[in-house]
């Protein structure tokens, strides 16, 4: 089946049985593998991508159900350069370890971010909620979207 | 079937509801099944699951729904609330109209997932899963939703209490797909009851919850519902207790009659969740806090 989608602001064509996921699309002919397989099931937010603005897991999601539709991955979010806030205080502040969460977290942030530019610590808790990280005991990752927060509303972006 | 061997499906993407309603009638008559997606949360991990294909064995096509209009969409009129069966809980827990007039299913959309999954998942696809652990259906039941199914034989109404059969069974036909659910509404300020019981207070799939609501005129509760889920081969509406509590005055009822009703009503079981005892008593402690909340000195 062909699919053409939009796909961090770039017009693609996918050629791949329709049901396969999202996923693997973006991770194979996508070329895209910032996006990471966790648990393969919708449990762990690894894979989680904005599908037209709205955080999904990417392995859940059939490429066949995404012509005409936006992908961003983490390779696609306006803020995850190194001199970026969100990259950055995530380096800052410890809210990147092992890394294999991390591009899931920083979709789910940004989506959190757009909405709500002064999110609340309980409102980034429920943001990331999805997301499982084994490594950080979540507290530094939610320091690092705080700051970003605060950064960014600083510097008059992301608002 | 394994994931992997998802790829092995056909699709077709919905073009129309009379279009999807013709696929499901000419498939099942030729004794076809066919799958229909929306959110795939529930269907893409069982796919996980299954036991390997056997060779030869057909594959149901899957026509994609996600995006059919027909599906789509949260209206409010009349004092009914009708909510397309493709609409996702993400866009319940936003809706203004849900926020102000149906507080109650604002909060289930909130806590019955990651965002992730609020994103995708829908009230279609639960109803049409069937499963009796589902949060979504037993808020449906808590306000006596009609669900409006389609086929090529036109329109159908499913009263709440109709729908569910057994475990996993419904009066759905093979090929009728469900158009949106429709909730009478009680007046603003109504007060309800969502409560989640499961290993963390959101997202985990429930030991057991319960969606509530009540109308109250001096000391009677007039207009009573309540849908309990992961008690019951089907989602619970309790049927007893909502009958002796709009029987008396709050006042009048007592701990035991209430206790007894819920017992009467709920038939849980032991598995991987929790345990038929403890889903037991956690249903009598919740239902009465909520009737004490109300008024009963129970």
């Amino acid at each position: 089946m062909k699919v053409s989608l939009n796909v961090n602001g770039q017009s693609r064509e996918v050629d791949l049985p329709p049901l396969t996921r999202l996923l693997d699309a973006l991770r194979g002919p996508l070329g895209l593998t910032g996006t990471k397989e966790g648990c393969g099931e919708g449990e762990c937010g690894s894979c989680t991508v904005l599908l037209d603005g709205v955080p999904v897991n990417a392995c859940l999601v059939s490429i066949g159900q995404c012509a005409g539709r936006s992908v961003t991955s983490v390779e696609g979010l306006p803020d995850t350069a190194q001199n970026g806030p969100l990259a950055r205080c995530f380096i800052e502040h410890g809210g990147a370890q092992c890394g294999i969460c991390t591009p899931g977290i920083l979709v789910s942030a940004e989506a959190l971010l757009q909405r709500r530019p002064d999110p609340t610590d309980m409102e980034i808790r429920e943001a990331i909620a999805g997301n499982l990280c084994r490594c950080t005991g979540y507290q530094r990752i939610v320091d690092s979207v705080r700051e970003a927060a605060k950064q960014r509303r600083e510097n008059g972006a992301g608002a | 079937m394994t994931i992997a061997d998802l790829v092995a499906y056909d699709m077709k993407r919905a073009e129309s509801l009379d279009g999807v309603c013709a696929i499901l009638a000419e498939r099942h008559s030729r004794g076809e099944s066919t799958v229909l997606l929306a959110g795939g949360t529930d269907w893409v991990v069982e796919q996980e699951m299954r036991k390997p294909q056997e060779v030869g064995q057909a594959l149901p096509l899957v026509v994609d729904i996600s995006c059919l209009a027909d599906l789509r969409g949260i209206s409010f009129q009349r004092g009914v609330l009708r909510i397309g069966a493709a609409a996702t809980y993400l866009e319940m827990r936003r809706n203004l109209d849900i926020l102000a007039r149906a507080p109650m299913i604002e909060r289930m959309a909130s806590e019955l997932g990651a965002m992730q999954i609020q994103g995708r998942g829908t009230l279609g696809g639960n109803l049409a899963t069937a499963s009796p652990a589902g949060d979504g259906v037993a808020a449906l039941a808590a306000y006596d939703a009609t669900i409006i199914v389609r086929s090529v034989r036109g329109e159908r109404r499913i009263a709440f209490g109709d729908l569910q059969t057994g475990y996993k069974q419904s009066t759905r036909a093979p090929d009728e797909i469900i158009v949106a659910i429709e909730m009478n509404l009680p007046g603003e300020g109504t007060p309800w009851i969502w409560r989640k019981v499961g290993t963390r207070r959101a997202q985990a799939i429930s030991k057991m919850a319960l969606a509530g609501i009540a109308v109250r005129s001096n000391e009677r509760v007039v207009r009573f519902g309540l849908g309990m889920a992961s008690v019951a081969p089907v989602t619970a509406t309790l049927p007893k207790t909502r009958a002796l509590v709009l029987s008396k005055p709050l006042p009048e009822l007592t701990a035991e009659e209430i206790d007894n009703a819920v017992l009467t009503d709920i038939s849980p079981i032991d598995d991987v969740r929790s345990t038929g005892t403890y889903r037991k008593h956690v249903a009598k402690a919740i239902v009465r806090g909520f009737l004490r909340d109300l008024g009963a000195s129970v």
